[in-house]
């Protein structure tokens, strides 16, 4: 993943698998257009479907706390070591399914299914 | 999928944000080659019938979810992506990898453009949508209304008069 492209874009999709998240908007473009950060400052977040982490981690400067959930534990691996990398604390990944979540009720102000459903 | 939804509803605080945001495939994908200004349109990609299927299925489901009072939409959009690559033969070798595009793109220029070209900067344009629904509050937890309120007493009031003694 080299050139020019990444330069201009921040991302590219070359010689990296079709459903890479790093393919997927940037966080912080996805959010804007949704509205802006105020959706999920200071508020309780579930990325459902979070795969490695990308958003999670993207929307943890502005949430009070973050859980990740997905099924693929190779990509809650990768996530929880994203997340040690950037340092955030408020952010949780764990291994589960969406039909049967392993949080209490009301546990959440914001639940994102960002390219999940 | 709804059974996901009603999950999401479980653990959504009353009144919470469900946030939904995926490819729209319901417009078309472009393959467009970047210019000093702008972007010059090479192709369309199209989303493959498994995926549509898919996308049809997530829709009902949402849609459904709305139906049984577990959401109301609150509001929606979409905005465009673009996934660049450093020359068409990064383009294609992407969408022969990819699962929710046809691997080929429907050209709309000749081959001759495409191999004068080829070197130059290509992105996919893709649409994004998103809808931002409301969790609706548990039939439980609803404080009660004016109306049932005083039905509640008035039925009270009759099964007080109908009591002997």
């Amino acid at each position: 993943m080299s050139g020019d492209a990444e330069g201009q874009f921040g991302d590219v999709g070359r010689h990296v698998p079709a459903l890479s998240s790093i393919l997927r908007p940037q966080p912080l473009v996805e959010l804007q257009a949704w509205g802006g950060t105020r959706l999920v400052r200071g508020k309780r977040v579930l990325d459902l479907g979070c795969g490695d982490g990308r958003f999670a981690l993207g929307v943890a400067a502005f949430a009070s706390t973050v859980d990740g959930l997905d099924p693929d534990d190779e990509a809650i691996a990768a996530a929880k070591e994203a997340a040690r990398e950037s340092g955030a604390r408020n952010v949780r990944f764990a291994v589960g399914a969406a039909q049967r979540m392993p949080y209490p009720d009301g546990a959440f102000d914001v639940v994102i299914l960002s390219w999940t459903l | 999928m709804v059974d996901a939804l009603r999950e999401v509803h479980r653990v959504l605080a009353p009144r919470g944000i469900l946030i939904d945001a995926r490819p729209d495939s319901r417009v078309l994908a472009y393959a467009e080659r970047r210019k000093v200004r702008g972007f010059q349109r090479f192709g369309v990609v199209r989303t493959n019938r498994v995926e549509l299927a898919n996308d049809r299925a997530s829709d009902l489901a949402i849609a459904r979810a709305v139906r049984e009072r577990l959401f109301r939409r609150k509001r929606h959009g979409r905005f465009w992506h673009r996934v660049p690559f450093d020359a068409l033969a990064d383009l294609r070798h992407y969408l022969r990898e990819h699962l929710r595009f046809l691997h080929r793109a429907d050209w709309v220029v000749d081959a001759a453009t495409r191999k004068r070209y080829a070197t130059e900067q290509f992105v996919i344009r893709r649409a994004v949508r998103f809808e931002i629904l409301e969790a609706s509050v548990p039939a439980s937890s609803r404080p009660p209304t004016r109306s049932t309120a005083s039905t509640r007493q008035k039925r009270q009031q009759t099964e007080g008069a109908r009591r002997p003694g």
